[in-house]
């Protein structure tokens, strides 16, 4: 069953903003912020738009895409308010490195042009759906990750090993997965263009866990592991993504299978689940590298 | 580890964030025209400080170190004020998401956040480039001068209208901004140093833009009530922020640290490396304030004159 957002306890850190560190301190972070401004793009320009054609599909098929696209759109949405808090509790940390900060303003961008791309796309296929048909799934969005970054009270460490190594790393490998099965020129446009921003995203967290791990303690490294568990089991396996997992999104499922076999860039369960194995048992093996142990495999 | 400072503030009163999430129904279409246009515009026109500024120009400069002091201070101190954006306007994303507002304003902030990176990026390169980024002023009196305006605080305080937090912050306070960048690009003659402050312009424009827009979408939705909170914000901020040296350290009460932040500024401006002196600014923020006063008046909103022992009589 879906969980609503955790409490928040009701308190956010305190800025002292100097000494104020701008110059690059992670080489590699700061590498994929220079990357993500040569790599820009833009949704009006970049995508073949007119290419569309949706006299190729039949209406079921077209029910089905608007569906799966909106529900893309749903999940894409939450880095709007997401990431703003993200970039705010790396700007109260005390001396804090510029990368993240600079990385995560490009990455705020990149998420509203998804966005944008999923809302149009659906829009073409007949029309964006507004919300989920059943409560009991619409609920799993309401996480409140805005607030969870914001929390003095919980690690930002570990929230970024959450949220970004778990859930960023395993939205770039399912949004591979129907950019490689989407034969549309449009579905496969966005999807490409989706997979090489994430790709950076994915990347951000596992560079910046990188930087951190040697300092953590015993303590924190739990606090880390039970946080990558949370998310894992609380969300990403109650059908967050994989919505075959989620036993009130069966309409989502059954239209992502439709919208796969058209090639308008989805996948069915017997496609993603061997992503989603593959994927848990190496980001437990790359959290293993760090010192953490999560039982997520 | 990075659990936040234990010096935290506890929140007296509730704030967005207690809210919990209701993402649905999720809308998303077009509801103000003119917004979702300055998020398409600024999508076209994106830079990077790193590669679309001729910093050669910086190279071989005939300065002397006093004035070369003067300007890596002038820019790192730049760096700090757009900084602040970046620490605190995210905040106003939140409230949009939060409160539902119109989805465009939504888009448009998610770039608006990164120009602010690229302006903090481009003002570090710039300090970098004169001899290297000052990491904090010399004096506490300073710290108090690129001090913020609260705008987090305000944009996580639901009782704190948002119409009131965009005329005040956009409408008035970044209309000043934008006039003062015209200026410097009009004076500064290095050309490195111009291109970074026109590069900047060029996006505060949108900035400006975004927040007319967003006014003349709300104000004739709004009470005379809410209009009044909208006009008295606008008023502080010119009165108790710009005026007291906000952007311009000449407007500031007299200090050892305005002292020396003027100093550097004229320093700065004689090697036609990007600031403005009190003669020439004071023109400039006159007719600023003008412009902002007749701007507001269709809205209903009033702007008195001001007085400043700077000006000889009320502007």
């Amino acid at each position: 069953m879906a969980q609503p957002g955790r409490a928040f306890s009701g308190e956010i850190p305190v800025e002292r903003r100097f000494p104020l560190h701008l110059e690059p301190a992670i080489r590699s972070i700061r590498d994929l912020y220079d990357q993500a401004k040569q790599a820009r793009w833009d949704p009006e320009r970049d995508i073949p738009w007119a290419q569309f054609d949706p006299s190729r599909y039949s209406p079921e098929v077209l029910a089905a895409a608007r569906l799966s696209w909106s529900r893309k759109a749903w999940t894409e949405y939450g880095g709007l308010p997401e990431t703003p808090a993200l970039i705010i509790r790396f700007c109260l940390e005390h001396e804090r490195e510029s990368d993240p900060k600079y990385f995560l303003t490009v990455r705020n961008t990149e998420e509203a042009w998804h966005l944008e791309c999923c809302h149009r796309f659906a829009e073409l296929c007949g029309g964006f759906v507004e919300e989920p048909a059943s409560p009991a799934y619409a609920a799993l969005f309401n996480q409140g990750l805005h607030r969870e970054a914001l929390d003095a009270s919980r690690s930002l460490d570990a929230y970024v090993a959450a949220h970004i190594g778990i859930q960023d790393g395993l939205d770039l490998e399912l949004c591979r997965l129907h950019r490689d099965n989407a034969t549309d020129p449009v579905a496969r446009a966005i999807l490409g263009r989706l997979v090489a921003d994430k790709t950076r995203h994915a990347a951000f967290g596992w560079f910046y866990l990188e930087t951190r791990a040697a300092g953590w303690s015993d303590a924190e490294r739990l606090t880390i592991a039970a946080e990558v568990e949370h998310v894992v089991y609380d969300t990403e396996l109650a059908g967050f993504r994989c919505v075959w997992l989620c036993p009130d999104a069966a309409d989502i499922a059954e239209a992502d299978r439709i919208t796969g076999d058209a090639g308008l860039g989805a996948a069915a369960r017997a496609d993603e689940e061997p992503v989603l194995r593959r994927h848990l048992a190496d980001a437990a093996a790359q959290f293993s590298r760090l010192g953490v142990e999560a039982s997520i495999a | 580890m990075s659990i936040a400072e234990t010096s935290t503030q506890p929140t007296h009163k509730p704030t967005l964030l207690d809210w919990p999430e209701q993402r649905f129904p999720l809308k998303l279409d077009v509801e103000i025209r003119k917004v979702r246009d300055l998020f398409r515009a600024a999508t076209r026109n994106q830079w990077d400080p790193r590669t679309d500024i001729d910093w050669s120009a910086l190279e071989g400069l005939d300065i002397d170190d006093e004035h070369r002091h003067a300007a890596r201070m002038y820019w790192s101190r730049r760096a700090w004020s757009e900084y602040g954006a970046i620490s605190e306007s995210p905040a106003l994303l939140i409230r949009f998401c939060e409160e539902k507002r119109e989805p465009d304003l939504r888009y448009f902030f998610t770039i608006r956040t990164q120009e602010e990176s690229r302006h903090a990026e481009a003002c570090y390169l710039m300090a970098q480039h004169l001899g290297g980024y000052i990491q904090q002023p010399a004096l506490h009196d300073f710290q108090k001068s690129v001090a913020t305006h609260g705008v987090r605080k305000m944009a996580l305080d639901p009782e704190t209208p948002l119409e009131a937090i965009i005329a005040a912050l956009v409408c008035a306070a970044e209309e000043v901004a934008f006039d003062v960048f015209r200026h410097l690009v009009e004076i500064t003659p290095n050309k490195a140093a111009n291109q970074v402050l026109r590069s900047i312009m060029r996006d505060e424009v949108r900035h400006c833009g975004f927040g007319w827009a967003y006014l003349e979408h709300r104000i004739p939705r709004m009470a005379r009530a809410e209009i009044d909170v909208c006009e008295e914000a606008v008023i502080t901020m010119i009165r108790d922020v710009e005026m007291n040296g906000y952007h311009s350290a000449w407007l500031a009460p007299d200090s050892e640290a305005t002292r020396g932040e003027i100093e550097a500024d004229r320093l700065t401006w004689e090697a036609g490396l990007g600031a403005t002196i009190e003669e020439l600014e004071k023109p400039v923020f006159v007719e600023s304030v003008r412009s902002i006063r007749k701007r507001l008046a269709p809205f209903g909103i009033a702007i008195p004159m001001f007085e400043h022992p700077k000006f000889d009589g009320p502007i």
